[in-house]
């Protein structure tokens, strides 16, 4: 006790002697922000911009920035409104509300919506036209519990090579949440589909100035009437078991599970049974993909006009390491947990491993609960590096069906899809 | 006792010795504390908390606008009077440096696909100013 009380000791007036020869050998009496600072890191700001190269963050590189009903999400746009999630959100199974991304088409969005007005009209080729009130869609339906997960199309489209316009995200333009409401097929058997109807079509509150008839008035989508996932739907009032925040659809939004977030519109008020498919700018110009092995192909080959293209669907299976996110460095010896989520559109996942060699062995994670084929799966794997060092530590999922994640990235003018294997680097330390 | 004393001498030249180098380096050897800075990337102010009514309106309030600082050129007047109706010009900061060629095409697509009305020398001069200051090779922040 009293040899360590004289080490500290030591220490201190060791450490007094340096600071007063350091400030000697700068030739200047201690200046808080520059005497013996030649190591010193000032917080940097992001860039304000990424390319032409891939972009090498996590996430955008937008500012922070705070909005209503919402914690300070990354900033990519604001009118509309566009809001990534920071990565430490994803450390859970559920995204919280406050956090959960935020992506509009059209300026218009709602600020507020009147219940006593707001009516979800179901129209269209069948028998009985019906507008429900938010009380009426509550209590007339059996309710139903799903956690699905909510990635936007062009999650990580700022991966790309070469770089493709659009919303530029990285990884946090996903969520997953427990959604409560009501069966969309109970809705359509209440109304009544009329034979000869093919589609269904979704509509929300959101409008925009362009001409009528264009996509910049009207943001709408459609699902055909024999896809199985109509019967997997929901109209979801409940979001983690609280009212969806105002910029993430209140009062209602459509629920489609496994299918990319174009599908799940918000502020949903119309839904409409169609005789015709649906041949509106957001069917038949955007959100299309090549219909190619993994959506893939080139700037080449779409300049040929020769690249056939169907509507986006499923969302391929991904996997991302969570914590540590490389902002630490470890202390060789210390018992790290590696923790993760995982999900696929094709329904569970069926395995994670995980790389300390970049991709050379692989190891099995652990997984932690399951709470459905379309939620986030998270993982583990317990790991004690020995020596200093930069570890690649790489990520990949395999899901129910089998599929994998590729090694190579995607490339489409949309840039959807993206689901490569992701890498991240953890810095070790020496710890004696 | 003499020994003593010797042993402390010696660690009085230690200590010396590891100060000096010590200050060479201009670090502690164990750690470093108590440096500040000003700025880095900021802070962020809280909202106030609202108090909402009781009726059957739900109401989240405006979404603020956070107006990006656009290049100053020829040009910069046509984008605020014309791209900035339907979207925000951080449609414009928050794209990848992108070349000439893919600026025209974003803006022919607003017109063609989104059916922006904006006259031909208008596109030209909107066209010039994107492809002027946000490519690889001219953009500044």
């Amino acid at each position: 006790m009293r040899d360590f009380q004289n080490g500290v000791t030591r220490r201190r007036w060791l450490k007094t002697l340096g600071a007063a020869g350091a400030a000697l050998a700068a030739g200047q009496i201690l200046d808080d922000s520059e005497a013996a600072g030649q190591e010193s890191s000032a917080p940097q700001s992001a860039p304000e911009f990424t390319g032409p190269g891939a972009n090498p963050y996590w996430t955008s590189v937008g500012q922070f920035a705070t909005y209503p009903q919402k914690a300070p999400l990354i900033l990519l746009t604001d009118r509309p409104v566009q809001l990534e999630t920071p990565r430490h959100y994803f450390l859970s199974t559920v995204t919280p509300n406050d956090a959960f991304f935020v992506r509009w088409h059209l300026q218009t969005i709602p600020n507020a919506v009147d219940l006593k007005e707001w009516r979800l009209h179901v129209e269209g080729n069948i028998e009985r036209p019906l507008a429900l009130s938010f009380s009426e869609l509550a209590s007339r339906f059996k309710s139903v519990s799903i956690a699905a997960v909510n990635q936007c199309s062009g999650n990580s489209r700022s991966r790309l090579q070469p770089r493709v316009a659009g919303g530029q995200w990285g990884n946090g333009a996903m969520g997953n949440a427990a959604w409560t409401g009501v069966k969309l097929r109970d809705i359509l058997d209440a109304a009544g589909v009329k034979s000869g109807s093919v589609q269904v079509q979704f509509e929300g509150l959101d409008r925009g100035l362009g001409p009528k008839g264009y996509g910049s008035n009207r943001f709408m989508k459609s699902l055909d009437l024999t896809n199985t996932v109509i019967d997997e739907c929901v109209v979801a009032y409940a979001m983690n078991d609280e009212p969806l925040p105002m910029l993430n659809g209140f009062p209602a939004r459509l629920i489609v599970p496994g299918y990319f977030a174009t599908y799940w519109l918000k502020s949903l008020s119309f839904i409409r049974v169609l005789d015709a498919p649906d041949d509106n700018f957001w069917m038949k110009g955007a959100y299309r993909i090549p219909d190619t092995p993994r959506g893939n192909t080139t700037p080449d080959e779409m300049k040929s006009g020769k690249v056939p293209t169907v509507p986006i669907a499923r969302m391929p299976v991904r996997s991302f390491l969570i914590s540590p996110d490389g902002s630490t460095k470890i202390p060789a010896g210390f018992p790290v947990r590696l923790r993760g989520i995982a999900f696929s559109g094709y329904g569970g996942i069926k395995k994670v491993e995980v790389s300390l060699d970049n991709g050379v062995n692989w190891s099995e994670a652990q997984f932690g609960p399951d709470a459905g084929a379309y939620s986030f799966r998270t993982w583990w794997l317990n790991w004690t590096p020995r020596t200093a060092g930069r570890y690649q530590i790489a990520v990949r999922a395999t899901d129910a069906r089998g599929n994998g994640q590729p090694d190579e990235g995607v490339w489409n003018p949309g840039g959807y899809l993206w689901n490569k294997i992701e890498h991240q680097e953890i810095v070790v330390g020496e710890s004696t | 006792m003499q020994s003593t004393r010797l042993r402390k001498r010696k660690w009085y030249l230690l200590a010396l010795l590891a100060a000096s180098a010590l200050a060479a380096r201009g670090l502690y050897a164990d750690f470093r504390a108590g440096y500040y800075t000003p700025g880095g990337p900021g802070t962020i102010q809280q909202a106030l908390p609202t108090i909402a009514s009781t009726d059957a309106s739900y109401d989240a309030g405006q979404y603020p606008i956070y107006y990006p600082e656009l290049a100053a050129g020829d040009g910069k007047d046509e984008v605020e009077n014309n791209c900035e109706l339907c979207h925000s010009p951080r449609y414009i900061t928050m794209q990848p440096v992108m070349s000439a060629q893919a600026w025209a095409d974003e803006v022919n697509k607003m017109r063609k696909t989104f059916g922006a009305s904006i006259p031909d020398d208008t596109a030209e001069k909107i066209i010039r100013y994107l492809g002027t200051h946000y490519t690889p090779e001219t953009r500044k922040r």
